[in-house]
């Protein structure tokens, strides 16, 4: 037995190994990484729920509500928590009107994934079918209502072109923004997009407990560990803009094409900014259809363009304020000096022709603004040479963005070093000829005509145009006021401003002018007309899309200037007879609202 | 006639039967705490087992086992039917054909209770045909069979934990036995070879997917790696005190996988900490201790290997759950004697504590025999 003894040692010693090997893995796995591995059961079974946090609003000058929020119900079935899928999705069907089978594929291939997680049903239900499912709760096991923030637009579609639509974060965004989440809304264009920072929220979040597959425990195990965050909702963007003027500035516009601009002359406040035709930013609010969305972006009439700040045409004479100011400056003309209209001028071998065949006769620069002598200003360019002209196109702003804040386009500042750059070529004398009329390679946007006009107007200040005015936080400190930002002084002295200013109150005063339709009872118009012609300067036709292009700018009152006004009407003609009076009714309804405002404050 | 001998009482073995009602304790709190989610079902039926364990026990115990000597080829006969009856009527569960439903009142499990016969019978065997020198392969045809029939049917059904721990037990037992080197040399290559075409030919998916999650458990973490990851998240969050009585989360929101049977070990782990893992580990040491000594002052060869084999039965067990709990060794469904949740396995465990209790109070009566059942 003797041997067994020594066989019985060894299975002793055997017995000591392993157990001191099961001991010191534990002590491994308890001591030395307990904390480690408690970290790891934390975060299984704590499951986060984030809270949304709502958008921040986007309103007038005044406080009006431009863009809001509301509570939106969703419908959501937890496919663990169903007895009876046919109950519930045949239930469900009828309540929503929706396809039975989807409803009853939907939960089904979730099941076989053995989840708890919810699936999405149906987003934003209303009213009677909330009322319909509250009711039957008990009814209907594994059916939850959850609540989202959805956008609003109290007024339609106004405003929709600068105030932009939401939709589905792109993998670029939620790149750049770690605040933002999958599947997310966020501002695609407008301010939505430009202050998309400022108006999203913090996300606050809710943990809870969960068991192993995912479900939520209803008793009381482990609420010590959980922790919540509340939503910060985002900040509110407070524009420059008063809605009742961008009312009338989109009811005027009507079907027509185009885009009207007004702008605080002082300020570079943006007051109404009409782009037609736009678009229903509601259609947006849940992620747009597909079939919607194709719609909007093969529509020939380009409703998703801004164009009052992208759309790009030539100025036609609005522009002649730029060659006037270049060149009085540029002493190569000046008042006194009367130049020969014969209805044409001739460089070299070409012809260039005056609007009006007859001829203007003997003009000075006052009438020639007044009456909008082309022959004039051709002469004038072929004196001052296309390399002073385009140093102050330059210098209104022209051929670059804004920087308003919102999609623009910069459009072009025809010189010799552009044409070189862009076409290889050397630049023409008889493109000089007609750059100085707004034709050629000239093109410009409202915003751009209406920046020149202010500047123009306040004293040669060229301004950054403003569309915020303010932002407010959720508790009401004001997180930024806008204050005007000069982007350059136009290089002329203020005499010769004032002459200018002078031709342009002639423009809508005079009983020659060529914008006496933008008259008003007991305040003195500015203005200047502006006809763009679209395909070359002999076409002749009646198909609409090759009529020009009508143009009047303006401001007012013109002895202490306080808002410009632009319009441009596609195709619409001649800028006389169809810009200037709906330039006259914007400023006629600025000013009965500034006089209404002055009564409400003296009230 | 049963004649009782008042020494039998005096000779109890008074410190495993202590041992074992600690165990019985800590086994049926630790089901508490796991099953008390689940409204306690288990916990309750356990109990019975538990109680039914102990009488089990103690009747084992003042059974001679010489009568068990006498008849432990017709106890392995027994068992063999037993395993042919689940083959044919047992009740499938979870793919393996391993149990059987009595009168739907308790299931059984054959395959747990062959283990106690199958050392019987090699302790028998060896007793008859004792050789003092090294025994070669050919001495070994015998046992080896006999170890194969009930292993092929337990690998019929399949269990593959059960079959695992009677290649080990029975292998320890021959070990002990002695045998040629080169001998040891060829049942290694044969088992080589045998897990080789096993891998390729005979093992399921899901037992290959159990192998490949052991050597690389993050592989695939919601699957067949789940079970290991998470019974080591359990048992290292527990840290070194443990996060108290129903208060594991990982057990208590069901992260770990048959808590209540296979991973018992880890429920206790999370709750109780290092100090009540080590302490379950101790209490295990000190039972195979216990009958590995029993064994050493064994007055025959029977005896003797008898309690090695339940000792190695018990060893094995606790090596190979605790270890596949803690992450050392691939999952395997091998339960922790007493410990984890299940009649059968319970069972089993008593009757062999029960087994070496006996003998532990007959090491003093060498020649005459107070009990005598004939």
């Amino acid at each position: 037995m003797q041997d067994f003894r020594n066989r019985l040692l060894i299975a002793t010693v055997i017995l000591g190994l392993a157990f001191l090997v099961l001991g010191s893995r534990l002590w491994y796995l308890q001591v030395l990484r307990g904390d480690e591995f408690a970290e790891f059961s934390r975060e299984n079974h704590i499951r986060v729920e984030r809270i949304p946090a709502p958008r921040g609003r986007i309103l007038d000058r005044y406080g009006k509500e431009l863009v809001v929020n509301r509570t939106s119900f969703d419908v959501y079935v937890i496919p663990k928590d169903v007895n009876d899928v046919d109950h519930i999705s045949s239930s469900l069907s009828q309540v929503l009107s929706l396809d039975k089978n989807h409803i009853d594929n939907n939960i089904r291939s979730a099941l076989t994934k053995r989840s708890f997680k919810p699936v999405l049903i149906a987003k934003d239900i209303d009213r009677d079918q909330l009322a319909y499912i509250e009711a039957r709760r008990s009814s209907l096991p594994g059916v939850i209502i959850e609540i989202n923030n959805l956008r609003q637009y109290p007024h339609g579609s106004l405003g929709a072109p600068f105030l932009g639509y939401i939709g589905k974060v792109s993998e670029a965004e939620l790149k750049n923004n770690p605040k933002i989440n999958n599947n997310d809304l966020v501002g695609k264009t407008g301010v939505e997009k430009g202050w998309e920072t400022n108006l999203r929220g913090d996300d606050g979040y809710i943990q809870k407990v969960t068991d192993a597959l995912g479900r939520e425990v209803q008793s009381t195990l482990f609420l010590e560990d959980l922790q919540n965050k509340k939503s910060m909702p985002g900040n509110d963007v407070v524009l420059t803009i008063d809605i009742e003027l961008q009312k009338a500035a989109e009811e005027i516009l009507g079907d027509q094409s185009g885009a009207i601009v007004a702008v605080n002359v002082s300020s570079g406040e943006i007051l109404a900014l009409a782009s037609k035709p736009s678009f229903n930013p509601a259609d947006f609010i849940k992620g747009i259809d597909s079939k919607t969305w194709s719609n909007l972006v093969n529509d020939k009439s380009s409703p998703l363009l801004n164009r009052a700040t992208q759309g790009l045409y030539a100025p036609g004479s609005v522009f002649k304020m730029v060659p006037s100011v270049a060149a009085l400056n540029e002493g190569v003309v000046d008042q006194e000096e009367y130049l020969h209209c014969p209805g044409y001028h001739k460089v070299g071998n070409s012809t260039f022709r005056c609007w009006k065949r007859g001829g203007h006769g003997w003009v000075n620069l006052r009438g020639a603004i007044v009456k909008s002598c082309d022959v004039y200003f051709y002469k004038i360019a072929e004196r001052m040479g296309i390399d002073n002209l385009s140093k102050y196109i330059r210098a209104f702003g022209f051929g670059s963005v804004t920087g308003v804040g919102i999609e623009e386009r910069a459009g072009i500042s025809p010189s010799r070093q552009w044409k070189l750059k862009r076409f290889n070529k050397p630049w023409y004398k008889g493109e000089t000829i007609v750059s100085s009329i707004g034709q050629g390679y000239v093109s410009v946007t409202p915003t751009q005509v209406a920046m020149m006009t202010s500047a123009v107007a306040n004293g040669g200040t060229l301004l950054k145009p403003a569309i915020v005015k303010e932002i407010v936080s959720y508790s009401g400190e004001k997180e930024f006021r806008h204050a005007s930002i000069v982007s350059g002084k136009i290089p002329v002295e203020m005499e010769m401003l004032e002459l200018i200013k002078d031709a342009l109150v002639g423009v809508v005063n005079d009983p020659d002018g060529t914008g006496r339709a933008a008259r008003i009872k007991d305040m003195t118009v500015a203005g200047k007309t502006g006809t763009a012609q679209v395909v070359s300067l002999d076409a002749q036709s009646d198909q609409r899309k090759h009529r020009d292009h009508a143009w009047f700018t303006s401001y007012a009152p013109a002895e202490d200037p306080e808002i410009a006004v632009t319009v441009l009407i596609e195709h619409g003609g001649k800028g006389g007879a169809v810009a200037a009076p709906i330039a006259r009714k914007i400023l006629e309804v600025y000013k009965t609202l500034k006089e209404e405002r002055k009564a409400d404050d003296n009230v | 006639m049963i004649m009782f001998d008042r020494r039998l009482i005096k000779n109890f073995g008074w410190s495993l039967f202590l041992m074992t009602l600690a165990f019985s304790f800590v086994s049926l709190l630790n089901l508490y705490s796991a099953s008390y989610e689940t409204g306690l079902v288990s916990f309750k039926k356990q109990i019975v087992w538990v109680g039914i364990g102990i009488v089990t026990l103690v009747s084992v115990s003042f059974l001679n086992y010489r009568f068990l000597k006498q008849h432990a080829l017709h106890i392995y006969c027994g068992a063999i039917l037993l395993l042919l009856f689940v083959l044919v009527f047992g009740k499938e569960v979870a793919g393996s054909k391993s149990w059987i439903d009595i009168a739907s009142l308790a299931t059984i499990q054959p395959s747990e209770l062959v283990k106690i016969a199958i050392i019987l019978v090699l302790a028998r065997f060896y007793d008859n045909d004792y050789q003092a020198a090294p025994y070669g392969f050919l001495d070994l045809i015998k046992p080896i069979i006999l170890i194969a029939i009930p292993l092929v049917l337990v690998m019929l059904q399949p269990d593959l934990g059960t079959a695992l721990t009677i290649v080990l037990v029975s292998g320890s037992i021959v070990l002990f036995m002695g045998i040629k080197k080169w001998s040891v040399a060829f049942i290694l290559i044969a088992i080589i070879g045998v897990s080789f075409y096993s891998w390729h030919y005979s093992l399921k998916p899901y037992q290959k997917d159990r192998i490949s999650t052991f050597i690389n458990p993050s592989s695939d973490p919601l699957n067949a790696g789940y079970n290991a990851i998470q019974s080591q998240i359990a048992v290292g969050s527990g840290g070194v005190t443990g996060k108290g009585l129903r208060s594991g989360s990982q057990t208590q929101l069901r992260f770990i996988p048959a808590q209540q049977t296979d991973f018992a070990f880890s429920v206790l782990a999370e709750e109780w900490g290092f100090l009540g893992g080590i302490s379950l580990l101790l209490l295990y040491f000190m039972i195979i201790l216990w009958m590995l000594d029993t064994s050493s002052r064994a007055k025959d060869r029977f005896s003797m290997l008898v309690s090695f084999g339940i000792a190695a039965m018990f060893f094995w067990h606790t090596v190979v759950n605790v270890g596949m709990v803690i992450g050392l060794l691939p999952v395997t469904g091998v339960p922790l004697l007493i410990f984890s949740y299940g009649g059968s396995s319970t069972l089993t465990a008593m009757i062999g504590i029960g087994i070496v209790l006996g003998i532990r109070m007959r090491k003093f009566s060498m020649s005459a025999d107070p009990i005598d059942l004939k």
